[in-house]
């Protein structure tokens, strides 16, 4: 059951947009962080069920912070919400551990799918 | 807060805009002439008309010579794209676009083929960055040919139809990185005053679907 997620993006807007697509039949407890260095700490720390990660962004990118990420926890589950959808930057999420790769902006419809990929894994994961 | 200025979160939103904006454009030059954009977090600065060709010079004093591609665009959202390189990077394009031995650099042919590859990157930049924030805010803009300036001082005309030198502007900047040629570029769209009253109605619009 996912119940915490983190939402790392640079853009405090784009956080706010994209906390707005999260469906809201279930309470769910939201962290962010404002950048991947920010985001590996943070990770560290609560332990979210899922994280949604940006890939552009300052101190340290979505790719090297997810595979920070993955690298503490192998079972970590992060999806890319990314405006950066070029396809070598997608084959670099996805090779670095992404679940999955969305394109901004995102549409509720997008993150409800996401989110069900996510909660299928996690539910397979021991 | 009047209507001829933009609020911080106006910005954040303007951000985040062309930040899709140049994601969708990267995406499309990677598949036509396959190579991989490096891109930035876009700048958003609201400077007045009249300072607009200084702050350009100053941008590029270290670069020397520098190329240009510009484009007006016009809507609601209406104003200028300036595709900026530092001189002599549309040499190192050329290949991307034609798989054949580029001139003789100097010669007349290899001028001309360096014009066509900056006219080519910078049509297909400039058009899909501008419509898609066009089609974000929901408007639909008409494009002039592209004018292409060649190793030529930054001597930037903006034109007085649509930069009143009274007026203010909105700066929207982007740096990007062609990793495989080690080529830098900007990519400046520079919005009317006109165009910041629409502007302001088009961004709160734009968030409204996610309230």
């Amino acid at each position: 059951m996912i119940r915490k997620i983190l939402i790392v993006d640079d853009s405090p807007i784009s956080r706010k947009i994209l906390k707005s697509c999260i469906p809201k039949d279930r309470e769910y407890e939201f962290v962010e962080a404002g950048d991947g260095l920010a985001a590996v700490e943070s990770y560290k720390k609560q332990q979210p069920d899922v994280t949604f990660m940006d890939l552009t962004m300052p101190v340290m990118d979505g790719i090297t912070s997810l595979a920070e990420i993955r690298k503490y926890d192998a079972a970590a589950v992060v999806i890319v919400l990314t405006a950066d959808i070029q396809t070598k930057s997608i084959d670099k999420a996805l090779n670095a551990g992404a679940l999955l790769v969305v394109k901004k902006p995102p549409t509720r419809e997008r993150i409800q799918d996401a989110l069900s990929k996510a909660e299928s894994v996690r539910r397979k994961t021991p | 807060m009047n209507n001829t200025q933009i609020s911080e979160e106006e910005r954040d939103i303007l951000q985040e805009i062309m930040n899709i904006a140049f994601g969708q454009a990267a995406a499309e030059l990677a598949e036509i002439i396959n190579i991989f954009v490096v891109l930035s977090i876009p700048y958003i600065r609201m400077i007045e008309a009249v300072d607009l060709p200084d702050y350009i010079r100053t941008e590029f004093s270290e670069f020397g010579n520098i190329s240009i591609v510009e484009q007006n665009f016009w809507g609601d959202f209406k104003g200028t794209a300036l595709l900026i390189f530092p001189a002599g990077s549309g040499k190192e394009l050329i290949s991307l676009l034609d798989d054949t031995p580029p001139p003789v650099a100097g010669s007349q042919s290899s001028d001309i083929l360096e014009k066509e590859t900056l006219m080519e990157v910078g049509n297909i930049l400039i058009g899909a960055c501008v419509g898609k924030v066009a089609e974000l805010l929901k408007d639909v803009v008409t494009y002039s040919p592209p004018r292409v300036i060649v190793e030529d001082h930054p001597d930037i005309m903006m034109p007085k139809t649509l930069f009143d030198p009274t007026n203010s502007a909105i700066i929207l900047k982007t740096i990007f990185c062609f990793n495989e040629r080690d080529v830098h570029g900007f990519l400046f769209l520079i919005t009317s005053h006109k165009s910041v009253a629409w502007l302001k109605t088009a961004l709160a619009d734009f968030m409204k679907q996610y309230e």
